[in-house]
């Protein structure tokens, strides 16, 4: 009886949810910004953003999410979860055909996640690592068997996150050496043309795509520009109307809001949740203190740094967790991260640990690393120096190349304190975990456990978190994870990064999906 | 002996003069490169999020980055002499393949620059020396120390903010228009148009130092004897200048072009960011950060090349422009 309860109140919501095709002019020729350029878009064998920016809009997920976190229904019409969780049945949408003309069916979900999200995809082997089989018993009914409760897995069903391939394009190949991977066949709203290296992506209209009336759109065509000041150039001009993860600098885009064409939005990235924070090393070094760490938080004024560095946008992290957990109760706000620094407090602190100043002030050297990735982080790091400076921890900077910094700091572990950020994703589970687990602790893997923290007690809570269906408990459970994070702060937090859509506003319907610039556009249209 | 075969045998000696330069150059580049930390498979994982060892050791030994540095030299150059220059792991695409695609832009701009540079250099500074310390020179020598001490960047970006914003006469960067994809003429005039800015941009640089040669150089030639001789049979100004001077004091801004064609390939990497324009510098650019050392290695064969073919081109011209000049 429950289980059937459950099942007709999944199936109802959905239902409430489900597509209405939004009214919007037909036709145009959307131009974004792309920035940099992809590697390539196999976006099933690589997250990496570019390739988000593109690909969702030729491949589509089983489901979407909107800014509220509801669930869209996208090539899954709806799904029954049993009452223990173990059981997944998703009801396939019928009449959806690949680009290539072919028939989309429950063995194409099959094998992409069997064979292709759990094997090569990044993330994909812990978002459904509890997937033990898939059954089909019809051509629109894929049935997920589960070793154990995923509530976290139900967020992992976007276009950017799980995309679903065409099993009769990779079946007997090499999934991430395929032609697939710069050919893409999906069942999206958009078709691939051409990718003209240095230049441009384009992809048109798909006249067949199963929902009647879209997309709106003609084109959209993903610019390339590599310099900021010729993108928000061309922003200006009209010549590109959409940017994202901050391909418009901040600095430009506070301008730019100022003009009545163009708008700027924080939306659209709830999905992904990314968190500013510094990485300790807690094995070896100035830094292997606990006290020496929570001292260092307590100093720093994160509204200081998200107010003149990041000009305003931004919110100081209070947890370990980002504050977009709170949808899902799973946010508490924890002691040691004040908003504003508290450098009185934190000299306090260190002598109260016992680290005296010597006859220069000094009570620790470090050296800090700092993500190579733009002008901002450098100024985070010099602004860090300064106000260490003030609790007589003495910083040196040190700015290294992508591959020389990964290299450092997750394959040799050669740093002290490390300035990142993380994406959080929509589930700790997804996003969090891989920070502070031990099974987390791989050397030679990038965005993981590089501080080495261990602690037994924190791997079980973890473990009760990630399985745990019922909602109370699993809010508990990761109330007593940030407690324990808040004392030992193998890493500290920041601040959450608010990232930026610069936008031509006769460019309308495209900000409805959570997924933001990783969406399908497919209710995008222009208004002139 | 004649002329002709003269340079044909000059011409084959040099050629094969230059084999084992350029396989000097790819050796010690193979090696310059593979100095750096980190390797194309970290640039990848790293950009993926999280990958597994397993995982990335996999993509290693698909690369052949598994192999011991030696073992891969030969490997590279034993392909290359099959005229294989490889596989782009980063672009999944053959080397070869991804050089040819830009190498069409860069021409393009290349040869725009220094017909542009070269000829308005010329003329410049031809105009500063006949018209010695009067305003006209005064004006041209201001004109090319302003040209020649400004940052590229700050040239193009200014003049994206002029003619593209504020006139709205011209795009701000790319080399298309990518809302309207032209076919045939149309995208040729296309083109043209996207080619303006840039191809300005980064002549003026050079403008400014074919002047100041051009000018040096027929001052220098206008004090030597043969000049006086002229002068004392009775010859015209302007015939002096455009016959005697002007072939003469060429010699000195051919060679130096000569040596700039390799150099922009490399030296455009600003004119391309800033005008997004799909060239090889730029690719050559992110290839380095991306640790991509076959695209690399096969750009910078391409470069090598290029400067040994042009300075023998160059060799030759001389015997146009100055008949005592032989090849031997």
């Amino acid at each position: 009886m429950n289980r059937l309860l459950k099942s007709c109140l999944v199936a109802a919501t959905l239902a409430l949810s489900n597509v209405s095709a939004h009214a919007g002019k037909d036709g145009g020729t959307l131009s974004f910004l792309v920035q940099p350029e992809p590697p390539t878009l196999a976006s099933y064998v690589s997250t990496s953003g570019p390739i988000g920016l593109v690909m969702p809009k030729v491949y589509e997920g089983l489901f979407d999410y909107d800014n509220d976190g509801k669930m869209i229904p996208i090539l899954a019409e709806s799904y029954e979860m049993s009452a223990d969780g173990k059981t997944v049945t998703f009801n396939l949408r019928k009449g959806v055909k690949w680009h290539d003309g072919k028939p989309f069916t429950s063995a194409d979900v099959q094998f992409t996640v069997m064979d292709v999200l759990k094997k090569v995809h990044p993330r994909g082997p812990n978002s459904f690592r509890e997937v033990s089989a898939i059954e089909t018993p019809d051509a629109h009914t894929a049935i997920f068997k589960l070793n154990k409760p995923a509530p976290y897995m139900m967020r992992s069903f976007s276009a950017y996150e799980s995309p679903m391939v065409p099993k009769h394009l990779l079946e007997g190949q090499d999934v991430k050496s395929a032609p697939l991977a710069n050919n893409p066949v999906g069942t999206g709203p958009f078709k691939f043309v051409e990718w003209k290296k240095g230049q441009y992506i384009r992809l048109d209209k798909n006249e067949d795509y199963w929902l009647e009336g879209l997309p709106h759109l003609d084109r959209i065509v993903g610019r390339f520009i590599p310099d900021a000041s010729t993108r928000t150039a061309a922003m200006e001009n009209g010549e590109v109307l959409y940017a994202a993860y901050n391909a418009i600098p901040n600095i430009d885009a506070v301008r730019l809001k100022d003009r009545d064409d163009i708008d700027v939005t924080t939306d659209g990235y709830s999905m992904i949740n990314p968190m500013a924070l510094i990485e300790f090393n807690t094995k070896e070094g100035p830094f292997v203190d606990p006290a020496v760490r929570r001292a260092i938080s307590t100093a720093i004024d994160r509204r200081f740094m998200i107010d003149t560095i990041f000009f305003g946008y931004g919110k100081p992290a209070t947890s370990a967790l980002s504050s977009n957990f709170k949808a899902t109760n799973l946010h508490a706000t924890m002691p040691n991260y004040p908003e504003r620094g508290d450098v009185a407090k934190a000299n306090a602190m260190l002598d109260a640990a016992g680290f005296k100043k010597n006859s220069d002030g000094v009570r620790l050297n470090g050296v800090l690393d700092i993500i190579p990735y733009g002008e901002d982080w450098r100024r985070a790091g010099e602004y860090l120096k300064q106000v260490m400076g003030d609790i007589g921890i003495n910083l040196e900077l040190r700015y290294e190349d992508v591959p020389t910094w990964l290299k450092r700091v997750y394959h040799r572990y050669d740093f002290q304190m490390n300035v990142n950020y993380f994406y959080q994703l929509p589930d700790p589970v997804l996003g969090v975990h891989r920070h502070y687990g031990t099974d987390q602790i791989r050397k030679g893997t990038h965005f993981v456990n590089s501080s080495r923290y261990s602690n037994p007690t924190l791997d079980a809570l973890l473990d009760s978190g990630a399985g745990e269906p019922d909602a109370a408990k699993r809010t508990a459970a990761y109330n007593e994870i940030q407690q324990i994070l808040a004392n030992d702060m193998p890493v500290v937090n920041l601040f959450e990064l608010e990232f930026l859509v610069v936008y031509n506003n006769k460019l309308k319907g495209a900000y409805d999906s959570a997924m933001g610039a990783y969406g399908s556009f497919r209710e995008a249209y222009l208004d002139d | 002996m004649t002329q002709s075969t003269k340079i044909i045998r000059y011409v084959s000696r040099r050629v094969f003069q230059g084999v084992p330069i350029i396989i000097a150059i790819i050796v010690i580049n193979f090696f310059l490169l593979n100095l750096a930390e980190g390797d194309a498979v970290d640039v990848l994982a790293g950009e993926a999020g999280s990958a597994t060892p397993e995982y990335m050791a996999q993509l290693r030994a698909k690369f052949g980055l598994d192999q011991p540095l030696p073992v891969q030299l030969l490997v590279y150059l034993k392909n290359v002499l099959a005229l294989d220059l490889g596989y782009s792991f980063r672009h999944d695409m053959p080397v070869s393949d991804l050089i040819f695609d830009r190498f069409f832009a860069t021409g393009l701009l290349m040869t725009c620059t220094i017909l542009l540079a070269v000829g308005f250099g010329v003329l410049l500074g031809l105009l500063a020396a006949m018209q010695l310390n009067t305003w006209k020179d005064a004006v041209i020598t201001v004109f090319a120390l302003i040209t020649y001490a400004t940052p590229l960047f700050w040239v193009g970006l200014m003049m994206i903010v002029v003619f593209s914003l504020k006139l709205g006469w011209l795009p701000t960067s790319g080399m298309e228009n990518v809302a309207a994809f032209y076919e045939g003429w149309d995208r040729a005039k296309d083109i043209a148009v996207h080619l303006i800015l840039p191809t300005i941009t980064l002549s003026l640089f050079y403008l400014a130092l074919y002047t100041r040669m051009m000018r040096a150089s027929m001052l220098e030639q206008y004090g030597q004897d043969y000049v006086v001789t002229a002068r004392a049979k009775g010859l015209t100004e302007r015939r002096i200048t455009f016959v005697h001077v002007l072939r003469n004091a060429l010699l000195p801004v051919v060679t130096m072009a000569g040596v700039q064609v390799g150099a922009l390939i490399g030296g455009s990497v600003i004119v391309e960011s800033v005008f997004a324009w799909p060239g090889l510098g730029m690719l050559a650019f992110e290839s380095l950060f991306a640790r991509d050392l076959n695209l690399l290695l096969g750009i910078f064969m391409l470069s090598s090349i290029l400067v040994i073919v042009v300075n023998l081109i160059v060799d030759i011209i001389y015997c146009f422009l100055d008949p005592r000049i032989e090849v031997s």
